[in-house]
């Protein structure tokens, strides 16, 4: 509404009235609906969106009142009066009076600004044009900005960090007339620059370390990420970084590095619901890429001609799906990513890993010919039938209970034992049947053993881990006294699994306990099968499927006291399957232990031969059969052949990967999609760019390459002013165009269009040199003068879109936090590598996310100096972005983001109040002020106030802080618990010995973050 | 590109009430049963069904229509009776199957949609349907169209509160997304404020220890004032604002706690919720802080329940899930009503899609599982504006297509916003260039729904 009245308000101050600023937005927002680019919606055969059109019927040149088009939109018949009065968009009287001066002066028509070639002003800087254009409407620029405000400023602009008192320092001291200059230049070339690049680029790439959708599992971009920072610190032409990011991976001998870049287009959301239908997904990543590259390079909304050709712009639906066959024929899935990243994925090992990984890869291969060369089928076939199996010994066997859909107790010795609640339910298993609880399905069977201290006895059993997210009893036998088997889970081991240890645990009256664990994890999901033996004298030992595993004491205080036990066998709330438990009195010897945990599900299925195995099944008879009973020669083959695939996925987890684009050697077919649907195919189309746009420069492919280069050929009137227009707006806060993301018909004119092709012309004659474009915005007059708001400026112009000062806003949620850490000086400056996970309300992911078997389902928070990384590392699942960031507008990721909003909200004081983050940050800045500043309360406060926002508080605002901090010094001496509390926020610990004044001006630190000026870029 | 427009006193946008019919409802709650409840086993009765136990679906009733790729591999779709039996309830005789005893008490409060469809066949894309009217993640939610549409009428509270509580059942449950409550496009203050059970209702809500009242208060006051001096220093109604939100957090503190603190609530408000009512974050719990919301002048409360996806065990599964939803769903129209809030208030009731007639997996007597089913479901409305005591829509012998009065998602939308006095035609936002509106290019005002 305020950027209508600016324009009303701009048409009423300047005449004669100009086509392209004043009336075509009028049609296009009004008009266009019906009588604009599409064909198929056009009313009465009238289209205003081209000169012929519109000089057809409805306009007569200088003559208002016999215009059609005048004298509908004046109408006093409801019926005939345009806009119908239905529509959304009615035109005020200000458009009316506007439209009827336009064809009285008569009727110029002019074509969309954007799509012509942008043409160099006379004028020779950004300060002569927006001087200009002030002088025009009587209106001054505000004074230079003071020093100390300035180099905040630009500081945070660049680098988005704060200068360091030192630096306020310096540059004050520096009298020389080039000193912002110099300044500048060492801003430029400061790694964070880069950083602070990149934290913008991320939303229009929508980089993310989930998957998104439904599971939203774990997903690896960081080095496509790792990537862009260093292309932005390189100062990469942004022609040169346009044509990696879109088709790296098509120039001829791609490089890594290249390829890493094309991953631009791989940061779109990847779905596995189950259920999902590959191909509307499929087509859902291309759109998604389609309307990702030309929010980011065109400033077009294409996505909206995916339905039916556009309202608006003179995209047609087939224009739609021409762009978008450039992107569909990628070596990708409709549905992937359950196991990390995505393919087309590419494998970025050292060059000592490729090595390595290539003689292993010959090594396997070699021997799997070898392998096949001895027809292990036939020889199975043969070996199957003639092997006779003996059964374990009963020796000993007090219970088995082998869950054939009941708790039948196979031995006869003992009473059977029974389900309670709901009967879990019965799955295949290692051996037959096993049984899968949870938590309302229970078993129950008595005492098959008197467990005792004294006596040797071994417990055997199969077990897989459910989906439950939290630890839980596996079996127990155990009233005061007695045993129970649990776990604990960890996430992420190997390829992005989840694991547990198993944890044994023994209890003796009072409390006394053993508690003891497998050294090393097993993957939560498989069966595991385990055999506890005890020798009766204290010794416990533990096979994990049939070979020794190391068991780590974690507790002891049992000190020879007694676990006897005769409570009942239970298994209650396990989320999980049991299968084939034994109980014996005596310990099982190795050979035993091997027995049960590997020949007996062989032996189960060569003896009842009349199933029918899975998959699994006939693996496990094979790798039996290669592994034990295959000729000598042959079996040590398959053992070579083994130890190498264990090396090969033990390496292959050390080397990071990333997703990148990557061509299908067959072409996928790309048509028209009707009503955009995927299911409904209609004429087939290759690939092209819209006809209202410059044509392919001579020679480039019809593929992304020539795509990539089409756009940064200099010839394209989009690209440059795209560009330059987000870099516009990031210094600020609004774009010249201030619809970034819009540069069509329906996006807002440029306020200052002959500054948007100076820029425009200019960065291309730059060759396409970012620093330097930006170097020449921040050098400007415009840039450096104060943000003060003048009276007359708050009416006139509340939006700064004149440029009569510099912009004043707050920081990108990103940065309130790197700020406040910096400031403290607790922030960890490490750029790169993998996302990181700070402090985070407990509970917030597990509350919406799907379950334990897949990854980033829990939030594991992370410890030291990973706590204090920049924003931009922190783990964004996109399903629940960080909180804080997102309580500061950070978008989830999930499209596209070219404009983030700017809100002013409660919910961000609650969290500058008191996220953790905050609070250790301002006890960090209190504990350095005090270590510095010496015992003077007026220093200190002085100090700790500069540090923050750059300058010294006035006379006024120290007594203020004077004030508070007197007021809670007393506070926390009268509560030194309460001021013990305080300065324990956060994992870091503080050496400073006195708590309560550490408190107390913790308290005042933590008012001072929270001040507008601190968290607003001045 | 700021915008001042604030996050607890929004004012109306005047110009798209809806003119033709006076503004009923004030409010809605919006129960969510995240994952699919069935409608064959709920509210379709569909006795008949007994005589077509186990056979296959008649190609003549799914006419070719996709199926999700749980079952599409299955070699038939064996049609699954309901185990559950069904009764006529109220002067309206409403039709509930024996999982609802307490549905019988709002029998004649309800509006029953049976003919409910939408467009997507698996969770993601159905749930972000029903919420956003687009299968695809970028748009505002129902909840804030509406918060940016009417804006708040109290101003210690956020106009627009999500609440969730997680499945009774037993089987593996869907996820959840922040998209669901988020403003997409719209300015971030116009998303869904997550209330939390626990300590902290709102995320860093409560001052931690260390942090005393007076603390709190210095740290507020300092702040406010220094703030006043650079305002009055540089002019910028941004750190007037800025000032402002700082005291609504900090009467937030007294709030919301005041909201969640249900020790002065009577022995007959937890008796009529139930038990469960005072065990926080239960289904039941959140019902009974949506009335204390809506109560105080909240806008929009989105409760989501999770897990009513049964795609195996749905005579059990169902049956636990039911059971902890019945009683607070009917007893929350029951304590609107008798405090005179129904009138004002409107509740809605459903899931982002049906259930298939068909079983997925093995069909047993006495179990089966049901897959995803958009075609058709039941949902249910009551109150602010709502004409109650009637059923609409019928579906076809297999509970498969809709044969009377289809209600899509995007006409249920309409209708919703309709009850608000907001003409959904005329609720837009200009993104992209784009006019965009919750029910996208389409959806019609149910008027049967309105009477």
């Amino acid at each position: 509404m305020r950027s209508l009245l600016f324009f009303v308000a701009v048409v009423a101050w300047c005449k004669p009235v100009e086509f392209t600023r004043d009336v075509r937005p009028i049609l296009s927002d009004a008009c266009f609906q019906c009588h604009g680019p599409d064909d198929s919606s056009r009313k009465a055969g009238l289209r205003l969106d081209t000169k012929e059109g519109a000089m057809a019927k409805a306009i007569v040149p200088g003559k208002a009142a016999e215009s059609l088009l005048v004298k509908r939109i004046t109408h006093a018949s409801p019926v005939l009066h345009m806009p119908p009065r239905a529509a959304k968009v009615q035109l005020t009287e200000a458009q009316v009076a506007t439209l009827r001066q336009w064809i009285d002066e008569g009727a110029k028509w002019e074509e969309h600004w954007a799509y012509q070639k942008p043409v160099k002003p006379a004028a020779k800087s950004i300060d002569e044009i927006v001087k200009a254009r002030l002088i025009k409407e009587g209106l001054a620029q505000n004074a230079p900005a003071d020093k100390a405000t300035l180099l905040r400023r630009v500081t945070l602009d660049l680098t988005g960090l704060p200068p360091t008192p030192a630096e306020v320092d310096a540059f004050l001291a520096d009298r020389s007339a080039k000193a912002y200059e110099k300044v500048v230049d060492r801003l430029l070339a400061s790694p964070h620059y880069g950083e602070k690049q990149a934290m913008h680029w991320l939303d229009l790439a929508r980089y993310a370390d989930t998957h998104g959708f439904h599971i939203d599992s774990h997903r690896d971009m960081w080095p496509w990420r790792d990537w862009l920072i260093g292309a932005f610190n390189k100062n990469m032409p942004y022609d040169q970084f346009t044509i990696w990011q879109l088709a790296g991976d098509l120039l001829p001998n791609a490089t890594r590095e290249q390829k890493v870049a094309s991953g631009f287009n791989r940061n779109h959301v990847i779905n596995y619901e189950g259920g999902a239908i590959p191909e509307e997904y499929q087509t859902e990543y291309v759109v998604d890429r389609v309307e990702a590259t030309s929010t980011t390079w065109l400033g077009l909304t294409m996505g909206c001609a995916r339905c039916h050709d556009h309202k608006y712009d003179p995209i047609k639906q087939k224009d739609f799906y021409r762009f978008f066959a450039y992107f569909n024929n990628v070596a990708e899935k409709g549905l992937d990513g359950q196991r990390g990243n995505a393919a087309p994925v590419l494998s970025l090992p050292t060059e000592t890993q490729a090595g390595l990984l290539k003689e292993i890869n010959e090594a396997v291969a070699s021997r799997e010919k070898q392998l096949e060369a001895a027809d292990v089928p036939a020889q199975i076939k043969a070996w199957e039938a003639r092997r006779q199996f003996a059964a374990p010994s009963r020796a000993g066997l007090l219970a088995h209970y082998e869950f054939e859909g009941n708790m039948l107790e196979t031995t006869g010795s003992y009473k059977h034992g029974r389900y309670l609640g709901l009967p879990p339910t019965p799955r295949d298993g290692p051996v037959g049947q096993a049984a899968t609880f949870d938590s309302t399905s229970q078993a129950e069977a008595p005492a098959a053993h008197d467990f005792d201290s004294t006596k040797p006895f071994a417990l055997a059993f199969w077990f897989r881990g459910g989906n439950n997210l939290d630890p839980l009893v596996i079996l127990q036998q155990k009233n005061e006294t007695g045993w129970l088997f649990t776990h604990d889970t960890i996430f992420n081991i190997g390829d992005l699994r989840r694991g547990a240890h198993l944890i044994v645990k023994f209890f003796a009256p009072g409390g006394a306990t053993l508690e003891m664990q497998t050294a090393a994890p097993f993957g939560y999901g498989d069966f595991v099968h385990f055999t506890l033996n005890y020798d009766g004298k204290g010794k416990f030992t533990l096979l994990q499927d049939g070979k020794p595993a190391a068991l780590t004491t974690v507790k002891n205080t049992l000190n020879g006291a007694n676990f006897r036990t005769t409570a009942p066998l239970t298994v209650t709330k396990l989320v999980g399957t049991l299968d084939d438990l034994r109980i014996y009195n005596r310990e099982l010897s190795a050979g035993e232990a091997h027995q049960l945990a590997v020949i007996e599900p062989v032996r189960y299925l060569v003896e009842n031969s009349g199933i029918r195995r899975t998959k699994e099944q006939t693996a496990t008879v094979r790798e039996f059969y290669l592994a034990y009973e295959a000729p000598e020669a042959t079996k040590a083959l398959y053992a070579r052949l083994q130890q190498l695939k264990r090396e090969r996925k033990e390496l292959e987890e050390t080397i990071p990967t990333t997703m990148v684009m990557e061509e299908r050697a067959e072409m996928r077919e790309t048509h028209l999609l009707i009503r955009g649907a995927y299911d409904r195919k209609g004429e087939k189309l290759t690939a092209a760019t819209p006809g209202f746009l410059p044509p392919l420069p001579a020679g480039a492919a019809s593929n992304r390459l020539g795509l990539a280069q089409w756009l940064v050929s200099g010839e394209h009137p989009l690209t440059a002013r795209v560009a330059v227009n987000r870099m516009w707006a990031q210094l600020f806060g609004t774009g010249l165009v201030k619809t970034v993301e819009d540069f069509g018909s329906q996006g807002e004119m440029p306020s200052h269009p002959e500054l948007l092709d100076y820029l425009a012309v200019r960065f291309v004659e730059l060759g396409w040199d970012m620093k330097a474009m930006q170097r020449e915005m921040v050098l400007s007059a415009t840039y450096r003068q104060s943000s003060k708001v003048r009276p007359e400026l708050k009416e006139r112009d509340p939006e700064n879109r004149l440029l009569a000062r510099m912009s004043r806003f707050r920081l990108q949620g990103e940065s309130v936090r790197d700020n406040a850490l910096a400031v403290s000086g607790l922030l960890n400056a490490k750029i790169g590598g993998k996302s990181v996970s700070p402090y985070q309300p407990p509970g917030l992911w597990e509350d919406v996310a799907y379950g334990a078997q897949f990854t980033a389902q829990r939030y594991q928070q992370s410890h030291g100096e990973d706590l204090y990384r920049r924003g931009m590392y922190s783990f964004w699942k996109r399903t629940l972005p960080p909180a804080t960031l997102a309580t500061f507008d950070a978008p989830d990721r999930e499209k596209c983001v070219a404009r983030r909003a700017t809100t002013n909200t409660p919910l961000q004081a609650l969290a500058l109040w008191n996220d953790p983050t905050f609070l250790e940050a301002a006890r960090h800045l209190a504990e350095r002020t005090l270590r510095a500043a010496g015992p003077d309360r007026g220093k200190r406060l002085r100090q700790m106030f500069r540090t923050a926002t750059a300058r010294y508080p006035t006379p006024a605002e120290l007594a203020l802080l004077d004030k508070v901090a007197g007021e809670q010094l007393a506070e926390y001496r009268a509560k030194p618990a309460e001021a013990a509390k305080l300065v324990a926020i956060g994992e870091s610990k503080t050496q400073y010995a006195d708590a309560v004044e550490l408190a107390a001006y913790t308290s005042v630190a933590s008012a001072i973050l929270n001040l507008d000026e601190v968290i607003t870029k001045e | 590109m700021t915008t001042r427009r604030n996050f607890l006193s929004q004012v109306a946008l005047g110009s798209l009430l809806s003119g033709a019919t006076p503004t009923k409802a004030k409010s809605i709650i919006y129960l969510h049963m995240s994952g699919g409840p069935s409608q064959i086993d709920l509210f379709d009765a569909k006795p008949q069904l007994k005589r077509f136990q186990g056979q296959d679906l008649p190609g003549s009733v799914r006419m070719g229509q996709r199926i999700t790729g749980m079952t599409s591999g299955q070699s038939t779709l064996p049609v699954a009776s309901s185990v559950f039996s069904f009764g006529k309830y109220g002067q309206s005789g409403a039709e509930f199957s024996e999982l609802l005893p307490w549905h019988r008490k709002i029998a004649d409060d309800i509006c029953l949609v049976r003919s409910v469809n939408t467009d997507a066949i698996n969770h993601d894309p159905a749930i972000t349907f029903i919420q956003t009217g687009s299968q695809q993640p970028g748009r505002p939610c129902i909840g804030s169209w509406v918060n940016y549409g009417l804006g708040s009428e109290n101003k210690n509270l956020p106009a627009f509160v999500v609440m969730i509580s997680q499945k009774s059942g037993i089987n593996v449950d869907q996820p959840l997304f922040s998209r669901l409550w988020s403003s997409g496009f719209l300015p971030s203050n116009y998303q869904g404020v997550k209330f939390r059970a626990g300590t902290d209702p709102v995320l860093f809500l409560n001052d931690p220890e260390g942090i005393t009242p007076s603390t709190r208060k210095n740290i507020l006051d300092l702040s406010g004032q220094l703030n006043a001096k650079r305002a009055a220093e540089l002019g910028d109604p941004e750190i007037e604002t800025r000032i402002a939100q700082y005291e609504m957090a900090f009467r937030m503190q007294s709030s919301v706690p005041e909201l969640t603190d249900l020790s002065k609530e009577p022995e007959s408000t937890f008796s009529l919720y139930g038990p469960e009512s005072r065990r926080p974050g239960t289904f039941a719990q959140q019902c009974l802080l949506a009335r204390r919301l809506v109560e105080r002048g909240v806008r929009f409360v989105q409760l989501y329940n999770r897990g009513w996806d049964q795609h195996g065990d749905l005579p059990r599964d169902l049956a636990l899930q039911a059971r902890a939803v019945d009683q607070p769903s009917a007893a929350l129209v029951l304590d609107l009503k008798q405090r005179g809030l129904l009138k004002d208030t409107l509740v809605v009731w459903g899931g982002e899609f049906g259930r298939t007639v068909y079983c997925q997996g093995r069909l047993t007597e006495t179990n089966y599982g049901r897959d995803h089913h958009p075609r058709c479901f039941t949902m249910w409305f009551a109150g602010g504006g709502i004409k109650g005591g009637q059923t609409i829509g019928e579906t076809d012998d297999y509970s498969y297509n809709v044969v009377k009065d289809p209600v899509h998602v995007h006409d249920m939308q309409a209708t919703l916003l309709h009850c608000l006095g907001v003409d959904h035609l005329k609720l837009t936002y200009k993104f992209q260039g784009r006019y965009f509106r919750l029910t996208d290019v389409h959806g019609n005002v149910v008027k049967q729904m309105v009477g």
